[in-house]
């Protein structure tokens, strides 16, 4: 198939804007009579608040509004509400360093930080837990009034492990921990909200899932959802960070009620890695077992997840990797049990690959250490294992396309598998395969999406879809999308997604839905607006509808020099028949009979995209540095929209990953993030990237939008397995603790030569 | 996260100081406070947005603008200090609508993603390439090694400055 826009190397729709300085990020709005709002966060990881002073702060010249739990509603609440366990000011407890217990809108930002300093709480600390497993201990401090500090447990079983075991010839059993991350959009968190006389909310934010978090705000505050209207702009990142509300949101509402001016908070970047919700951390124990002829046969993994002080995106997280663990090899027998474990730490939230990196950081660097154990080669090993096309899996995941032998066959042959994998001095190559969604899930019961447009009268196209562009570029695929169908040139699309009063209803940018979910509904939109225009061409051109041909941004027949412009077309369409054209659509993601969320497991998944990075690294065996030489990354794209931007996605998510392997963890001491600037939390930069190699597969999916499924996240999960294993193969070592720091190399070499 | 608000602060000293800088080619004179930065003049007063915040304290390039030729992280000028220089922000690289060859360079090797990094990483490329016309792959690195980008991974803009190079070196000016 050959197509005029899809599959090619096209810059983003939105590129000019944003190289000249004119795209507006929410932080860059302003409004008349704005106030600055400031929150005052516990000081203590866990304490009882005793008493509250904002006496000083109200009289402050220039303060407008100060509040406390007094004024808020207590509203318990969370993303799932059945686990609802966070007010928007604490009123009795802080359960984190950095939890809201005041906040305060001023003139301006100084005078609130005044502000800030003027009030005064009275604390009784309590005791505080830091790491998961402590606090699933008996007699660990308890962060809320429950029993226990498990928030949520979820166990999954297929087939019979424990005799599976039995019969398996090799068998790998090993503890593997991942810390907490951030996100680190170079845009803050912030929002604008104004409370109208009305009563109406409109808020102005970062966001990746407005239409929900709508809902959220609503629910928080007790008022009706339609009072809530949220207006997104041009967003400096979003990588999972963005999908459920922080409480910067009700807070701002509040003093902007209060105040009745429009108030905005926006986070210091010290606030953005010491408050803000992170990565989950894991703690993984993973059993391996496998046959004589390197068959897996059996897996059984828990993972305790640090959920952090209040419940956010943590049971889908788990669940998910329940998930990709049963799929990513077709293993007959599997046990998975999760639990989530409060700890008086910021909370944990979706973050790109949401728990599949860390999983596969433990499964992918265990498969090589099993290999170790048979004799045989990773990459054959991986090979035998591999999934197919048209495949039901022994967890029921359906897989309808499939590349993952090809590839990985491509990054084996890009990173020189054979003759490097002998190793040559303290270099080594090592690789891991990955799986996650291409396409979302069905985590709500149901996965559609919506899309509209109109042809202007002056013949450019208007699309409304509600794919939030957080700079993945969705904006851009979404426009290639119609562009395609229908014809027209991508800079006479218009595309507008950021309002909620606007756009129809949906789930928002999450698990790699927008390209598979709102692509179709675009597309849907697309032939629909075609069918128009072919009706009103027909009449125009005196044709048979048959032969109508759309084509730069002209209709046509073929063989005939008459023509018109998409113009002359809308204007003969508005002004003549009195009929302007547009078109509505929409995607439903069927659901596979019998299903239900519960026990859907891996058939939450309408598409899976599989993909195998390689990695070369070198070793310092004097300062245990890793130097990360050369990263080969095959991934499935079904079809690729964009050249340029699948590859943007690809290098942006290994470099990531290079970081989540590399160097990346928040550190706390008592508590306290004491790395709270990009000095000493270290993402990389120019000076730590490797080449890389990027390598589309295209295996054409069958319900994708011209055969595409998702490609936002699968370049992050696979790349710390790779380089773990990398290492491995250098040096002999696998470090089983992200990151791999230089000490922790060190150590290891240490212990490797002492024994 | 710049404090600098339409309405002046009613508490602490408000001392303002007169200072001159010339803005995109036009003079600008304002009166600033004395621990106000260069940052917080351009995106508070100046209502240049372009120019972008990461996180005020020198760490990640987002606010580079070029000082008389140079770049800097405006977030760490005191505005006080800047007093009587030349500043050029990414509102003033285009010139009457046309883009200068490194924006263009930015556009077509798609080393745009969010686009919050990328006026301070074209700022810092344009300074860079001043000092530099030649860079290597090397000296990119190094050169724009104080700028993060949480996107695009750097791959494709490193493409993008070598772009700019062999634009430049076939004579292609803005
Ligand atoms: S904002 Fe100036 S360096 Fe980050
Ligand atoms: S493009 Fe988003 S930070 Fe660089």
């Amino acid at each position: 198939m050959t197509w005029k826009v899809i599959g090619k190397g096209l810059p983003k729709i939105d590129s000019i804007s944003k190289v000249t300085g004119e795209a507006q990020y929410t932080v860059d709005l302003k409004l008349p009579g704005m106030l600055y709002g400031n929150i005052f966060r516990s000081p203590l990881p866990h304490a009882k608040i005793k008493s509250i002073n904002t006496s000083k702060a109200e009289e402050l010249q220039g303060v407008h509004a100060v509040i406390t739990a007094k004024d808020v509603p207590l509203n318990k609440f969370s993303f799932f509400q059945w686990l609802a366990d966070k007010t928007i000011l604490c009123s009795d407890k802080v359960r984190y360093l950095g939890d809201e217990v005041a906040a305060v809108a001023a003139v301006d930002e100084e005078t609130a930080l005044e502000a800030l300093s003027l009030i005064k709480v009275e604390y009784e600390p309590l005791p505080a837990v830091f790491d998961a497993e402590e606090a699933m201990k008996p007699g660990a401090p308890l962060i809320h009034d429950k029993e226990k500090n498990i928030g949520f447990h979820v166990e999954r079983l297929f087939g019979d492990p424990d005799k599976a075991f039995e019969e398996c010839d090799y068998i790998c059993e090993d503890r593997y921990v991942t810390g907490q991350v951030s996100h680190c959009c170079l845009e803050v968190s912030n929002c604008i909200v104004k409370w109208d006389s009305s009563g109406r909310l409109t808020i102005w934010t970062n966001t990746q899932a407005p239409h929900t978090q709508r809902q959220e705000i609503a629910r928080i505050l007790g008022i009706p959802i339609r009072n809530v209207r949220i207006i997104n702009s041009t967003m400096g990142g979003g990588f999972g960070s963005k999908l459920v509300i922080d409480m910067k949101l009700p807070i701002a509402a509040i003093l902007s009620k209060k105040t009745g001016r429009p108030v905005r908070i926006e986070n210091s970047r010290a606030e953005e890695f010491s408050t803000a919700k992170t990565r989950y951390g894991y703690t993984i124990y993973v059993k391996t077992g496998a046959k004589k002829d390197g068959r897996l046969w059996a897996r059984e993994m828990k993972v305790i997840g640090d959920n952090g002080a209040y419940h956010d995106k943590g049971p889908a997280t788990l669940n998910f990797s329940s998930m990709m663990f049963g799929t990513l090899y077709n293993i007959p027998n599997i046990r998975y049990e999760g639990n989530l474990v409060y700890t008086n730490k910021q909370m944990g939230t979706a973050f790109r690959g949401f728990g599949n990196p860390q999983i596969a950081f433990a499964c992918e660097t265990q498969i090589d250490v099993l290999a170790n154990k048979t004799g045989m080669d990773p990459l054959e090993l991986r090979l035998r294992n591999a999934n197919q096309s048209d495949q039901m899996t022994f967890c029921g995941a359906e897989i309808t396309s499939c590349g993952m032998k090809e590839c990985m066959e491509a990054a084996a042959r890009a990173i020189g598998w054979e003759e490097k994998r002998r190793g040559k001095g303290l270099r080594g190559v090592g690789l891991a395969n990955m799986v996650h969604t291409g396409a979302g899930g069905r985590f709500y019961g149901y996965n559609a999406a919506d899309a509209f447009i109109k042809l202007s009268d002056d013949g450019t196209v208007a699309l409304i879809t509600p794919a939030q562009d957080m700079g993945q570029g969705s904006h851009t695929v979404m426009a290639q999308i119609v562009a395609e169908e229908l014809g027209v040139n991508l800079e006479d699309i218009n595309v507008i997604s950021n309002d909620t009063d606007l756009t129809p209803y949906d789930l928002g940018s999450w698990g790699s839905r927008t390209t598979f979910m709102n692509g179709n509904a675009v597309l849907d939109a697309a032939r629909n607006t075609k069918k128009e225009i072919i009706t009103v061409a027909s009449e125009m051109l005196e044709a048979n509808p048959d032969d109508i041909i759309l084509e730069g941004g002209r209709v046509f027949v073929k063989g005939s020099s008459d023509q018109y412009s998409f113009s002359e077309l809308a204007d003969y369409a508005i002004n003549k028949r009195g009929v302007p054209i547009s078109g509505k659509g929409r995607f439903v993601d069927k659901l596979p009979s019998g299903y239900t969320i519960k026990e859907g497991f891996a058939k939450n998944i309408p598409t899976f995209a599989f993909g195998t990075q390689a990695a070369e690294v070198e070793i310092d065996e004097e300062t245990g540095e890793v130097k990360v030489l050369k990263v080969v990354a095959a991934h499935e794209t079904g079809t690729t929209i964009n050249t340029l931007m699948a590859e943007g996605q690809i290098e942006g998510s290994v470099v990531q990953g290079i970081g989540y392997a590399l160097m990346e963890g928040l550190t706390l001491k008592n508590g306290k993030v004491i790395n709270d600037g990009f000095i000493d939390y270290k993402i990389p930069t120019f000076g730590d990237i490797p080449e890389i190699e990027t390598i589309l597969i295209e295996t054409n999916d069958p319900h994708g939008p011209f055969g595409a499924k998702g490609i936002g996240e699968p370049g992050l999960v696979p790349t710390a397995p790779a380089i773990a294993n990398a290492i491995f193969n250098a040096v002999g070592i696998m470090i089983k603790e992200l990151p791999i720091t230089p000490e922790k190399i060190l150590k290891a070499l240490k212990e490797k030569k002492g024994g | 996260m710049s404090g600098a608000g339409a309405e002046k602060s009613l508490t602490g000293e408000a001392f303002m100081h007169m200072i001159k800088l010339k803005v995109n080619g036009h003079v600008q004179e304002l009166g600033v406070k004395s621990h106000q930065t260069l940052l917080e003049v351009l995106r508070g007063p100046l209502e240049l947005t372009g120019v972008k915040e990461g996180c005020g304290l020198g760490e990640c390039g987002a606010c580079t603008v070029l000082m008389d030729g140079k770049p800097v992280n405006s977030c760490l000028v005191l505005a006080l200090e800047a007093d009587g220089s030349e500043i050029l922000t990414i509102e003033g690289l285009a010139q009457v609508g046309k883009l200068h060859y490194v924006q263009k360079a930015f556009v077509k090797e798609g080393a745009i993603q969010c686009g919050f990094c990328t006026p301070g990483m074209v700022m810092a490329t344009v300074g860079l390439l001043q000092e530099n016309p030649n860079s290597s792959q090397e000296e990119i690195k190094e050169g724009l090694r104080g700028n993060l980008c949480r996107c695009t991974g750097y791959v494709k803009i490193i493409k993008a400055v070598e772009a700019a190079v062999e634009m430049m070196r076939e004579g292609e000016q803005t």
